[in-house]
């Protein structure tokens, strides 16, 4: 395949030409953008919103207070809805809670094993942030492979540290800056909530490419 | 050059829209509750007015320094082993595109929601070149199902009933009849995750392209998007030039503004950052990540400062939703992809005021678009100045024809107004012939559909005169 060679230089030339003369206004800082979130200082104040906007838009989320507690809360997750087999990510949370899991739940690498996960019914993975403006959930592809355990099956369950809630979107996106472009995680999911729709006459309709269901198990140590 | 292209006829098809019941029933229905969430979730900010302000001066200062940026980003993104093609016009963007899903083999294509592979007719093209496009998002795959085109930036088949929808998927797809959305959606998902798996190449849009790292951000509900850009081998996102922001934090304003203005969400369902190629082995998502950029007219729009400013737009729909005529007569009027106040400055601008100087006719510069665009473009000065520009053409430009009457109405109008003494004669004149200046005169053609103001008995600057007002 080629490329029509002088495409770039030309659209360039184009740009410049265009361009030519006009004033540049400033760009103005990025920091304290309008609209953060007041008022949330605390890291208690962070948790509680960030639950509050998470339920908001149909997420549930079960507050534990050690790695104990997270592994009963995903063994009655995985209960209630039925579900004997799981799609593991490679986070370290996940994989310390899926050692002890009962038996009866077959495990195994939801990335790794794609043709399976496409037919499990549910995705067990780590969030590395969680954001309170919104109850978003931050995955980094660095720290885990994530990408098709939280997206395949209906049931999705992220495993999320209290202590890396953050307040605004701004902060999280200051979690996943690197200082180099080239050390930033490939892929950075965001995610709020189960997956949705309204394209039907505006009716909402979870579930639709994504999961039906956002379990989050929120552990708050010490 | 905009595909399928029909702008001209927009007065024949708004007449047609205008007796289609339950299309304005629908679609007044949607944008009314679109609009309503998009209030409530613009309440939740106090700072909303400030907070446009500053997505306008970064859009403002990125756009007049465009190429750097352009660069800059591109320089990133190809370090990060990403392939990066240019195209100045739709014609090579749909050959770039089609020697790519030609490579990927006898494979569905997996296509997520975005307008400028819209714009550029691209589903048509690959067919032809005997490949099969699917469109993935919910409301577009009804459109395609249909073979029709979509309606609304944000929910693109906002002009169909739920009753339209089941008996497409029942004649279409060899399913029981079902009227129920959550129904209907679970036969989509079935059907449409079987192509995924098939899928040899993902097509996607970008809603926004960071400078500073090579990223491309886009946001979605549905999840159709990560699929599109995770399962396939390859994944090619397509991108008009004007999509930049310079650096990473700039993400924060256009993240707080977009799904509050698009669907009054505080945040859609899913975004994904994605940044550069497959690094290591095991790494998830494609093997190869190309990036189209595309010019199509844009940077003809660059000239000065209000034309510019077109290209700030976010593709959010509000204007849609807030239109008075868009809500009267629907998106499939306009003949454009771009449908819409924004579509009224956007397309003749791609395509030429010769092939859409029908379309910044199409308001009543009420100013509603305006006020709810979170980027500020000033879209009723803009549609103006196309007027100005489709009534005396520049060279090279196609003029649009219009009626003896209007043209003489308005020439009378100017003479009248531009003088005291002219007018006041006028004014008499006006207030003895009023019958028949409306029934006969230059007047007529725009007293058909509105009732024509009748001149004071006596006039206000007589009565001043005398005294009786004080």
């Amino acid at each position: 395949m080629k490329d029509a060679p002088h495409a770039r230089d030309e659209i360039l030339a184009r740009i410049r030409k265009n361009l030519a003369g006009a004033k540049v206004p400033p760009l103005p800082s990025a920091a304290g953008v309008p609209g953060s979130p007041k008022s949330i200082t605390t890291p208690s104040e962070r948790l509680d919103l960030f639950v509050r906007s998470l339920e908001a838009v149909s997420g549930r989320v079960h507050r534990v207070r050690s790695v104990e507690r997270a592994v009963r809360a995903v063994s009655s997750i995985l209960e209630e809805t039925g579900a004997h087999e799981l799609a593991l990510s490679d986070g370290a949370l996940t994989q310390q809670i899926a050692r002890k899991l009962s038996s009866a739940v077959a495990t195994f690498d939801g990335s790794a094993d794609r043709t399976r996960c496409l037919r499990a019914p549910a995705g067990i993975s780590d969030a590395q942030w969680g954001i309170a403006e919104t109850g978003t959930l931050v995955l980094e592809s660095d720290a885990e492979r994530h990408r098709l355990v939280s997206l395949l099956c209906p049931l999705h369950i992220a495993l999320l540290r209290a202590s890396t809630i953050v307040g605004s979107l701004g902060d999280a996106l200051a979690k996943v800056a690197r200082e180099r472009p080239e050390a930033m995680s490939r892929a950075v999911t965001f995610i709020t909530g189960p997956s949705r729709t309204a394209d039907i006459e505006l009716t909402l309709v979870v579930g639709v490419h994504g999961p039906q269901q956002l379990h989050v198990v929120l552990l708050e140590e010490g | 050059m905009i595909a399928h292209l029909h702008a001209q006829e927009f007065p024949e098809r708004a007449r047609d829209a205008l007796t289609d019941g339950p299309l304005r029933q629908a679609i007044a229905r949607a944008t009314d509750t679109i609009g309503d969430r998009r209030a409530k979730a613009v309440l939740e900010i106090p700072e909303w007015e400030e907070l446009r302000e500053q997505a306008r001066a970064v859009k403002a200062h990125t756009l007049a320094r465009l190429d750097h940026y352009l660069l800059q980003f591109v320089g990133n993104a190809e370090r990060q082993g990403i392939v990066v093609h240019w195209a100045r016009d739709h014609a090579e963007a749909c050959s770039i595109l089609g020697d790519l899903a030609a490579a990927a083999g006898a494979h569905p294509i997996a296509k997520s929601k975005s307008m400028v592979t819209e714009e550029i007719g691209l589903n048509r093209v690959l067919e032809e070149r005997g490949l099969r496009p699917v469109e993935t998002d919910l409301g577009e795959w009804i459109v395609q199902l249909a073979g029709e085109m979509p309606s609304h930036i944000i929910v693109p088949a906002i002009h169909k009933s739920r009753q339209q929808i089941a008996d497409l998927f029942a004649s279409k797809l060899n399913v029981d009849r079902t009227e129920d959305p959550a129904e209907l959606t679970r036969i989509a998902r079935r059907i449409l995750r079987e192509e995924f798996v098939d899928a040899g190449l993902g097509i996607s849009g970008v809603n926004f392209a960071i400078a500073e790292t090579g990223s491309i951000l886009l946001l979605e509900n549905e999840g159709n998007i990560r699929l599109t850009t995770s399962l396939p081998k390859v994944h090619v996102a397509v991108m008009g030039v004007e999509k930049l922001l310079p650096r990473l934090a700039d993400l924060e304003v256009f993240l707080r503004l977009l799904p509050r203005s698009g669907t009054g969400q505080r945040l859609t369902t899913y975004q994904s950052l994605l940044t550069g190629a497959k690094r290591r082995l095991g790494d998830e998502g494609p093997e190869a990540v190309h990036l189209l950029i595309l010019d199509n007219g844009r940077s003809s729009m660059l000239r000065n400062e209000l034309e510019r400013e077109t290209l700030a737009c976010i593709r959010c729909g509000a204007c849609l939703n807030a239109c008075p005529v868009y809500r009267h007569v629907g998106g499939h009027s306009y003949g454009s992809v771009y449908p819409g106040p924004i579509g009224a400055i956007v397309t003749p601008q791609l395509a030429g005021i010769g092939a859409a100087g029908e379309l910044p006719f199409a308001s009543s510069l009420c100013g509603a678009c305006r006020d709810v665009c979170p980027v500020k473009i000033d879209i009723p000065r803009m549609l103006l100045r196309l007027r100005a520009r489709a009534v005396a053409p520049s060279p090279g430009e196609s003029a649009r024809p219009r009626p003896w009457s209007e043209r003489l109405g308005f020439r009378l109008w100017a003479w009248a107004m531009t003088s005291a003494s002219r007018y006041r004669l006028t004014s008499r004149l006006a207030r003895w012939f009023h019958g028949p200046l409306v029934r006969f005169g230059p007047l007529r053609a725009w007293c058909a559909d509105r009732e024509p103001p009748r001149p004071a008995p006596r006039p206000f600057r007589d009565l001043w005169e005398k005294g009786s007002i004080q």
